[in-house]
């Protein structure tokens, strides 16, 4: 599709029907490229960042112009990589402080920035602080020193424990750490220390997800040595499980756990299919049913903007199948589950579909939620086996 | 037409030496196609026949050639299949000729289906002009293909033409050679009509197009014709000739290449081999040689979705008409529901089937393992035409077993020799003679038929680097020590993928199947027990795990669509399975009882 013509105009077509949304801006650049990466990432060459950082302000600029823009609550910000924490505090402000101009950002919205370690030292955070950003999530991975170098990782254990002591010395008290686990060379134990260490500085929320090897990505392309087999994985999903229930975390998603109060807001609008804009080079969002994508390469990006124009690169309106598959298939993340009424609509008339759900929930890996339906641990396991009979 | 000015040939090649780029050259260079027009390799005008780089069906082509001695001719080139399920149409082919242009890659030389079409064209007793290809290519050697001609052919090397098909050089010469070596046909126009049919298809505004070799009489449109083998008549609407495409003319006579047609509903009514003659003056001796093309090779035929059954029928009926060898009849399974049992003459045929079923009418199928008719003997005395594994009476009532088996051909240079006798072995066959024709030998063996449907071909070229040849033909039943294998999927048997196989070779098919659908079944959410059985003895057992994780652990940044379009992509595979009892079982492992 042709760039900056067609789908702005499809996104000024379109209200949302939330009052209030998230708000998704990607910072691309990294310093290195991690072997599992499959992100839109940039390389941090001289003047890129410049460039990106005159460009954005354009993008929240055109965004804001939208017929509907001044209607909108804006209830979560979540800057994400890339490497945001690349960002100087006073970048960082800029982009804020111009979001905020354009957009009616709530005073209790959830500002989140994805930080690597290497790259947060105390001084860098307070600033973001008195940006106003008010939760970190913070690229841990491992705690291996062997592992993380193999992984294209900067940072080493001493590292990704001094970077958390910053974030909490800088009042951060929502802090999320995101860990790895099937890694190549990393048995269950290995893992489960790492899990151990991490839970013991005590952080509001953890993310762990299972490595996989995504199109895209170096590892994908050039194989990988060490690959644990499949039980193992399986295995380092339960000690997780285990160890972070016992420390009263609350398996809230798939991948993500919680102490009560601090599951990610602004992660809970995609599992909700609930509605968000974005900013950046490759960045996705959802609006009244339509779906969008920026240009990816970040030089493209920069230059549609420079040239005034929004950077939508491709979108997508759902028909109302689509979007039923995907509040079924996103809900079913959570813990929280769909309601009865939505699986009820897809299964009707449908039953071989209706045997099978009925299969998932005979082997207790669906269960009652009261209102509704939910996968068990042991179904999050195997979702994308559900995930694909629902769509 | 005077007979002189007529010629009627075809070319014959080993696949790939230039066969399909010397029609070509020859359309284009007798202005019988605008050479920029020429879409390539014309005479393949089946997607599929592109596609797979063979002839599936035979062609005419009517050129006219102005010859070097000032006159006009009609030159006929009959393209011939290229494939031994269809070598009964290729002798039939041959047999409306008078010659054949055997083209020989200078780079290559001799190679298997060289030396097989050289025997097919000398049974034919036709006028072979050697011709040497590619002279043009740096490997080229010209001078050693000549004498490869002299000592393995029954040829003078020093007589063959060469060329390059794609350059063009040569070929002139070529056209020349047609016109002065090659005999017009002999005939008498004004004897009762004698027509010989070599190939017919079916189309939609004219019915069945079938295409003619006149070797006496004429006829027009409003001939009343009859054909021979079942005593049918027909009124004659239009006869024409194919320059390439169909052109009517006022008559076709003793000695000439063209189409009849005459408001004929099914291909089946004028079948290759067919002797067609005038009702009110039937010759006395129609062509020799006519048979029915019988099915070898039964499989069964089932839609993925229960709901495409209609449409499978249909699709099956249509493409009958165009297809007299290949048979259907209703059948139910157990396992797949409702679906037909097909008749094909081969393996490659029961593959174009599928494939244009897939693709001409856009079917999913599961095709189950092939299988060849057995003669069963009951113990109360009656005989059985048993072509379904799952139809077999059990033990106790069967008093015997009989398995069809072949008169085989196999030419091979003596240094295979040791590996065909082999693999002859693995696969029963009973030597029978042997001769030696220079570095090259004719073995015959006798193979049972369901030994050599499958992957003996494939096989037999491997072993040989593609230079062995291989023909057969239907010799008898034998009694044979036959036992029904059967398959179960978590203790359920599953009727589609039981076979038939002779008792020592059961415990090693049994072993290679269980593994091989170990390998195409996918993980499901329990854990899927395969089992092959003779009657209630278990003799292989595999086990596909339970799943143990399936998930997509991030969706990134909010990027729902490309986690939406990854799970459409695995639903589409899934789409290929059919559920058997409450295990889904992709398509090819029906098909996986074939290459175990
Ligand atoms: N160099 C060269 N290539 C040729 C010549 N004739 C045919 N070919 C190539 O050989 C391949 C097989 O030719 P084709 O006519 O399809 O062979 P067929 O299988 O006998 O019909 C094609 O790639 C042709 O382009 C020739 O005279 N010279
Ligand atoms: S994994 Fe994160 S830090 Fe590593 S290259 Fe990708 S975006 Fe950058
Ligand atoms: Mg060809």
């Amino acid at each position: 599709m042709a760039i900056g013509q067609l789908h702005p105009v499809a996104l000024a077509g379109v209200e949302p029907g939330d009052a209030s949304l998230g708000f998704y801006v990607h910072v691309p650049f990294c310093a290195q490229r991690c072997g599992y990466c499959s992100f839109n990432t940039a390389a941090l060459e001289a003047g890129a960042m410049a460039r990106y950082l005159a460009a954005l302000p354009r993008e929240l600029d055109l965004l804001g112009d939208l017929p509907w823009a001044r209607r909108v609550r804006i209830a979560t910000v979540f800057f994400g990589g890339g490497t945001p924490s690349l960002l100087a505090p006073d970048e960082l402000a800029a982009v804020l402080d111009r979001l905020r101009a354009r957009f009616a950002v709530a005073p209790d919205a959830e500002v989140t920035v994805e930080c690597n370690p290497e790259s947060v030292a105390r001084a860098k955070l307070e600033g973001y602080r008195a940006a106003g950003v008010n939760r970190l999530s913070l690229g841990v991975q491992a705690l291996d020193d062997a592992l993380l170098p193999r992984l294209g990782r900067l940072h080493d254990a001493r590292g990704a424990r001094a970077a958390f002591a910053s974030a909490r010395e800088a009042g951060f008290g929502n802090v999320s750490v995101d860990l790895m686990y099937g890694l190549p060379g990393l048995d269950a134990d290995g893992f489960a220390r790492a899990v151990e260490a991490v839970l013991g500085w005590a952080p509001a929320h953890l993310s762990a997800y299972a490595l996989t090897l995504d199109a895209g990505s170096r590892w994908a392309a050039a194989g990988v040595a060490g690959l644990p087999p499949e039980e193992a994985v399986v295995e380092q999903y339960w000690r997780l499980a285990r160890a972070a229930a016992a420390r009263g975390f609350e398996h809230y998603e798939i991948s993500n756990y919680a102490r009560p109060g601090f599951r990610a807001r602004h992660n809970l609008i995609y599992w909700r299919a609930a509605e968000y804009l974005a900013a950046g080079p490759g960045a996705c969002g959802f609006v009244g049913g339509v779906r969008y994508a920026n240009v990816r390469a970040t030089p493209r990006w920069c230059e549609t903007l420079e040239q005034g124009t929004l950077p939508v690169d491709a979108s997508e309106t759902l028909t109302p199948r689509q979007r039923l598959a995907e509040r079924l298939i996103l809900g079913l993340r959570t813990a929280d589950g769909v309601p009865h009424a939505w699986l009820d609509e897809r299964l009707a008339g449908d039953t071989p579909l209706r045997r099978r759900v009925d299969a998932w929930r005979a082997r207790g890996l669906l269960g009652e939620t009261g209102s509704g339906v939910r996968l068990s641990e042991e179904g999050f396991l195997l979702s994308d086996a559900l995930f694909v009979e629902l769509l | 037409m005077r007979l002189s000015r007529i010629r009627n040939f075809s070319i014959v090649a080993h696949i790939d030496h230039g066969k399909s780029t010397l029609a070509d050259r020859l359309l284009a260079l007798t202005g019988t196609m605008d050479a920029k027009k020429a879409v390539d390799q014309v005479l393949d005008s089946m997607d599929l026949e592109r596609e797979r780089g063979i002839t599936i069906k035979a062609h005419t082509v009517r050129l006219l050639y102005r010859a070097r001695d000032g006159q006009e001719y009609t030159l006929n080139l009959i393209d011939t299949p290229g494939h031994v399920d269809f070598s009964y149409e290729v002798s039939r082919a041959l047999a409306a000729c008078e010659g054949a242009l055997l083209i020989i890659d200078a780079a290559q030389g001799i190679e298997a289906q060289t030396l097989a079409n050289f025997y097919l064209a000398s049974d034919a007793n036709l006028t072979i002009i050697p011709v040497i290809n590619k002279i043009d290519l740096p490997a080229a050697d010209v001078e050693g293909t000549r004498a490869q001609i002299t000592e393995t052919l029954d040829l003078d090397g020093d007589e063959a033409l060469a060329m390059s098909a794609k350059h063009g050089t040569g070929v002139p010469e070529v056209l020349e050679a047609i016109v002065q070596r090659i005999p017009p046909p002999q005939g008498d126009p004004d004897a009762p009509l004698k027509a010989l049919v070599f190939d017919s298809f079916y189309d939609s505004y004219q019915g069945v197009v079938v295409h003619v070799r006149l070797q006496d009489g004429r006829v027009r449109p409003g001939t009343r014709i009859l054909l021979m083998s079942n005593g049918r008549t027909y009124d004659v609407q239009q006869v024409g000739v194919f320059s390439p495409d169909m052109r009517p003319v006022e008559e076709l006579s003793a000695g000439q290449v063209g189409y009849i047609t005459a408001a004929m509903k099914r291909v089946a009514d004028a079948k290759v081999g067919e002797t067609i003659t005038e009702a009110a003056r039937p010759t006395t001796a129609p062509f020799p040689g006519y048979r029915d093309a019988k099915p070898m090779v039964f499989a069964g035929l089932y839609p993925i979705e229960d709901t495409e059954y209609e449409a499978l029928r249909d699709a099956l009926e249509k493409l009958r008409l165009n297809d007299p060898a290949f048979t259907f009849e209703p059948e139910t399974s157990l396992a797949l529901g409702y679906g037909f049992r097909c008749g094909f003459l081969g393996m490659l045929h029961m593959e174009i089937v599928q494939e244009r079923l897939e693709r001409e009418f856009d079917l999913s199928l599961i095709v189950t393992a092939p299988s060849v008719q057995y003669r069963i003997l009951t113990t109360k005395g009656e005989v059985l035409d048993i072509d379904n594994p799952s139809k077999l009476p059990t033990p106790d009532k069967i008093e015997q077993m009989e398995e069809p088996y072949v008169r085989s051909s196999v030419f091979v240079p003596t240094e295979f020799m040791t590996a065909i006798y082999k693999l002859a072995q693995e696969k029963r066959g009973e030597h029978k003679s042997l001769e030696y024709h220079g570095k090259r030998v004719h073995i015959r063996f006798d193979f049972p038929l369901a030994e050599i449907v499958v992957d003996f071909y494939d096989k037999l070229k491997s072993i040989s680097k593609g230079y062995a040849s291989f023909d057969y033909e239907f010799a008898d039943f034998r009694p044979s020590d036959l036992v029904k294998l059967d398959i179960l999927l978590n203790g359920d048997p599953v009727d589609a993928l039981s076979v038939i196989v002779h008792r020592d070779k059961a415990y090693e098919k049994g072993k290679a199947l269980a593994e091989k659908l170990r390998a195409v079944i996918p993980r499901q959410l329990f854990e899927v027990a395969i089992q092959a059985a003779i009657g209630s003895r278990v003799i292989a057992r595999e086990t596909v795990k339970a799943m143990g994780k399936n998930v997509t652990a991030k969706c990134y940044g909010g990027d729902i669509t490309r986690k939406r379009k990854l799970l459409e992509r695995q639903k589409e595979g899934k789409k290929r399975m059919k559920q058997v009892g409450r295990v889904e079982v992709p398509q090819e492992a029906f098909l996986s009882v074939l290459k175990s």
